[in-house]
């Protein structure tokens, strides 16, 4: 990884913040978060040189196998700790980009991916509808048609629960909704099995939620390219 | 090849299923694994897959009493053409999905008997050794311990009251019967491998 700038040894950074993590040290985590951010660092630049190597590092660790769900779970919490302080200021100076509802698909209980996502689409200008967790694949198509959303964003964090998406894809398309309303998937379990994306019917999925603008802007733009979206 | 069901299972239900058997409402043989594998799920994955295969070769029918414990969980049931329990937990398994709903919803950690023996283990391998810190984690999205009684062993009165002030959640006992695992384990070893 490349510091790109003088300023920001983000090597060093990012390698203190896995420590961090990995050691469950959560003022440690924030020490190093506030230390780069007061020094100058730019937020976005926080996140994708140093918190986004740092949470791609544990993915592959707990892929390897060397480190626990505990120690994931913490570290998860640490990251979401970090991404807070890291948000940019929102941007909805004419208006939000879109509007995007969220949820935990029905029977999913693990909220923190959700939340994350939700925050950073808030700060990147769209306007969130969070349905919570436990969500079934009804609410969130009769919520989405209710604030004219073009795009549903479902998170789940193990297969089982993953496969309830296949309900909400079949209600979407059983209603027509297809081209106007875009599904966008996430959560753990796509990262370590990505086929389960098309599984489950997902137009899309992002890794983190760093990435959640711009997969949903994506979403939205081929929802609105087909014609649809008022 | 025998027949008779191998039912593999976490270890925190022991208790539970041993009295299922010795009361004859289930049959065949009970295989405990460490529950503590659940901590750590690619771990738990080799190690069903291991049992498995060294099950299969006896020809047995098999039944997984396993949540969704690890990412490849209905892997192995299809690959092994086991059956596996409804349940995307074991605490689920135990009250149902209903009341495993509510509960949630009131942001409920529950405790399961086994697991209220080990909780000091448990907890200090998962939130660290800092209390404060682990306090602080816990009572972020949970506002209260159930305990689940299957009334197989004395509620741990001593054990919850020092997890609670470790946790800094106010806890509670709730009485459950055998009734709704016993549903779902017959259901699945009825159910087999076709739909697991």
């Amino acid at each position: 990884m490349s510091s790109r700038g003088a300023q920001c040894d983000c090597e060093e950074l990012y390698r203190q913040l896995l420590d961090a993590m990995m050691n469950a040290d959560r003022a440690r985590a924030a020490e190093i978060i506030d230390s780069a951010l007061s020094g100058g660092i730019p937020p976005a630049r926080v996140i994708t040189d140093i918190l986004d190597p740092a949470i791609v590092r544990l993915g592959a660790m707990w892929e390897g196998e060397s480190i626990s769900l505990a120690q994931n779970f913490i570290a998860s919490k640490i990251a979401e700790d970090a991404l807070l302080r890291c948000l940019p200021e929102r941007k909805e100076p004419h208006g939000p980009k879109g509007v995007a509802v969220i949820g935990n698909i029905e029977d999913d209980f693990h909220s923190l991916g959700r939340r994350t996502v939700g925050l950073f689409l808030g700060t990147a200008g769209w306007q969130v509808v969070d349905l919570g967790n436990d969500v079934p694949a009804e609410q969130f198509l009769e919520k989405a048609l209710e604030v004219k959303a073009s795009v549903i964003g479902v998170s789940a964090m193990m297969q089982t629960t993953a496969l309830n998406i296949k309900k909400l894809r079949d209600l979407i398309d059983r209603e027509g909704q297809k081209d106007r309303i875009k599904l966008a998937v996430g959560g753990a379990v796509f990262n370590w099995r990505p086929e389960l994306v098309a599984e489950v019917g997902g137009d899309g999925t992002t890794r983190n939620a760093v990435g959640a603008d711009h997969l949903f802007t994506r979403l939205q733009k081929l929802a609105l390219a087909s014609g649809h979206v008022s | 090849m025998t027949g008779a069901t191998v039912w593999l299972a976490c270890g925190v239900l022991r208790e539970e299923l041993t009295r299922l058997r010795r009361d004859g409402r289930i049959a065949g043989e009970l295989v405990f694994l460490d529950s503590l594998l659940h901590m750590n799920p690619p771990l738990l994955e080799s190690t069903l897959n291991d049992e498995l295969l060294r099950r299969r070769a006896g020809g047995d029918r098999l039944v997984l009493v396993y949540g969704d414990c690890c990412a490849g969980m209905l892997d192995l049931a299809r690959n092994f053409g086991a059956g596996r329990v409804k349940a995307i937990n074991c605490a689920q398994l135990l009250l149902g999905r209903e009341r495993y709903r509510e509960l949630m919803r009131e942001e409920a950690f529950l405790v399961l008997p086994e697991w209220a023996e080990r909780w000091e283990e448990v907890m200090a391998s998962a939130l660290g050794p800092d209390p404060a810190a682990a306090r602080a984690l816990l009572t972020e999205h949970r506002a209260v311990l159930v305990y689940l009684d299957t009334g197989l062993v004395p509620v741990p009165a001593r054990q919850m009251e020092a997890f609670s002030a470790y946790s800094g959640l106010p806890w509670r006992v709730e009485v459950i019967g055998l009734e709704t695992a016993l549903a779902g384990l017959l259901e699945a070893e009825a159910r087999g491998g076709e739909q697991a």
